[in-house]
């Protein structure tokens, strides 16, 4: 299998007049990938035309090496999907409700019947799957909806806001989920979210959507070593040392006692001088390293 | 020695035969049908069901219990098949009214349209499943009871004369059932299109139905604006639909009785069209994601 599973180039989707998607380039590579962006930036719009939902308006886009819009049926059956809503038929039992979609997506009954059960039980409700989905708490919901997407052994799994309603508890366990059917069990994944610690903590990499396009894509493994500027925690007003350090080109940004210095050479040798000549308390003099959270805001503006 | 069992498979590649799309419509459509009669749901969801299909069966099984019973001299009259539409119309009325939106209405109110567009499935499959489980399950009253006449009476020694008469009464069964649960089954699906609520989409059907069934008859005979006015009657309309593949008109009909038959064949299939297009046209226009 090619190292690429998603490909867009100059993908555009409208609605009337509402320009969702406006060129939008990127790449998702194998294991777990997490699609960022704030409401409204077109995450749910995207997986709609990975999975073929709707048609775009222009661009190409290669999914599992197939156009969505050419082959969607058969994409389909090799895609799993976990939909954001909560809203499953109440009086279905979980066992019957995989076993269904796993026969929707071309498993033999006998096959799917004895996938759902072990679904169901990777899931963590193997004891629970003949209950009513009515009788089950979100977190179990959430469980059986992830169930009902690996059943038939996805090449590709989207996950639409999969921690969503869930209290801290079953998300630690939702997230854990996640790592596992990624690492295990090999299934690639694209992950929705707006939140970003969730997809800190399980993505291997992470595509940015902001205003219809990619304002952000590569790994995370990169995040953390890559350094611009310093920040300076002061035991007193940042103010003065802000002011001097305007006065010398850089900039500075003050968050309490702490301030966020970038945008000149030799940055740490200035702030360190400019500390001692205005008599300044310092506790903590160290390199800025570049959150996620950064690169969302910068992504984002 | 120790008896060693693996509990835990871990998580197993699936490397089995896969079936295509069309496989995908007969799940979904077998799905379906379990659903609108009520099977694998609670005993009240089988109550209705169970109901419609007593009283759509209890006339025949009637007429054929009285046939095996009363000698073969007597007058007794088998009744024209077409008039058995008349009597069990109501109860599918009635079926379509509140059984048939569980088809459509729910996967929309329970999310699973979401999880079976995102399957093999398209809108327009989706579609054409539904449809076939709707019209497998009203033909199963429409088609069922008069089917049962047919083959009791041929082994009556009552039946039609003749191979070729045979074939030709079986065809007329077949085709009458088959437009019934057409016609009924496609009204249900365009107006369940509206909502995700089935108790509206229940009452949509429910009312649009007497409604035209007054302003058509009312139009027809009460305005004497013509008769072709009772075309509007989307009751009378199946029913004499079915009396005129027979080859007749309803006797005591309303007033679509004195409209001639191609307007009522071509009024027919074209409100099917329309029907099945509308349902179209507005799942066309469905967001299941986001």
């Amino acid at each position: 299998m090619s190292d690429i599973v998603i490909s867009a180039r100059g993908v555009q989707k409208s609605y009337g007049s509402n320009h969702v998607l406006q060129g939008l380039d990127c790449e998702v590579g194998r294991g777990i990938t997490g699609l960022l962006g704030p409401n409204g930036a077109g995450k749910s719009t995207f997986m709609g035309l990975v999975l073929g939902l709707r048609p775009r308006q222009g661009g190409t886009l290669n999914v599992l090496g197939v156009d969505p819009d050419q082959s969607g049926p058969e994409l389909r059956a090799r895609l799993g999907y976990a939909p954001e809503h909560h809203d499953l038929p109440d009086d279905v039992q979980a066992a019957d409700l995989v076993r269904h979609i796993a026969q929707l997506h071309g498993l033999p009954r006998r096959a799917a019947t004895e996938r759902a059960s072990d679904a169901l039980w990777q899931v963590g409700l193997g004891e629970e799957r003949f209950r009513p989905i009515g009788t089950m708490s979100t977190g179990q919901r959430q469980r059986v909806k992830m169930a009902q997407a690996i059943a038939h052994d996805p090449d590709l799994l989207l996950l639409d806001e999969p921690t969503d309603g869930l209290d801290p508890v079953q998300r630690d366990d939702m997230l854990a989920l996640i790592r596992r059917v990624g690492s295990e069990f090999g299934i690639d994944i694209l992950l929705s979210s707006h939140l970003l610690e969730e997809v800190e903590r399980v993505c291997d990499s992470v595509v940015i959507l902001a205003n219809g396009v990619v304002g952000h894509s590569g790994t995370l493994d990169g995040l953390g070593s890559a350094t611009s500027g310093v920040k300076v925690e002061l035991d007193s007003d940042p103010q003065p040392l802000a002011t001097a350090l305007a006065a010398r080109g850089a900039q500075a940004t003050i968050d309490g006692h702490i301030l966020t210095v970038t945008g000149v050479d030799e940055i740490g040798d200035l702030v360190r001088d400019l500390v001692a000549d205005l008599g300044l308390g310092l506790r903590r003099l160290e390199p800025r390293r570049t959150t996620l959270e950064d690169v969302f805001i910068e992504a984002s503006r | 020695m120790t008896e060693a069992r693996i509990h835990d498979r871990g998580y197993l590649a699936y490397d089995g035969p896969r079936h295509g799309p069309g496989r995908a419509m007969v799940v979904l459509s077998y799905h379906t049908a379990q659903r609108v009669l009520g099977l694998k749901r609670s005993n009240w969801q089988k109550v209705m069901p169970a109901i419609a299909l007593l009283v759509a069966f209890v006339p025949a099984i009637v007429f054929i219990g009285l046939a095996a019973l009363l000698p073969a001299s007597s007058d007794f009259e088998l009744g024209d098949p077409a008039g058995y539409y008349v009597p069990i119309s109501f109860v599918l009325f009635l079926f379509t009214s509140f059984v048939t939106p569980e088809a459509l209405c729910t996967d929309r109110r329970s999310g699973m349209l979401g999880l079976y567009l995102a399957s093999p499935l398209n809108r327009d499959t989706y579609l054409a499943s539904k449809f076939v489980a709707v019209i497998a399950v009203l033909g199963v009253m429409t088609i069922g009871p008069t089917l049962l006449m047919l083959i009791a009476f041929t082994l009556d020694g009552s039946g039609p004369d003749g191979a070729i008469d045979w074939l030709i009464e079986f065809g007329r069964v077949l085709a009458s059932g088959l437009a019934m649960a057409a016609f009924w089954g496609s009204l249900a699906l365009a107006i369940s299109s509206l909502s995700p609520r089935r108790t509206l989409a229940s009452v949509a059907i429910f009312v649009s139905l007497l409604v035209s069934a007054a302003v058509g008859d009312g139009l027809a005979q009460g305005a004497e604006l013509g008769d072709s006015f009772a075309l509007l009657n989307m009751v009378a309309l199946p029913i004499e639909t079915v009396y005129r593949i027979y080859g007749e008109v309803n006797p005591d009909g309303p007033p679509i009785r004195h409209v001639e038959t191609l307007p009522i064949l071509f009024t027919f299939l074209g409100l099917i069209v329309v029907f099945g297009w509308f349902a179209r046209w507005r799942y066309q226009r469905i967001e299941v994601t986001g």
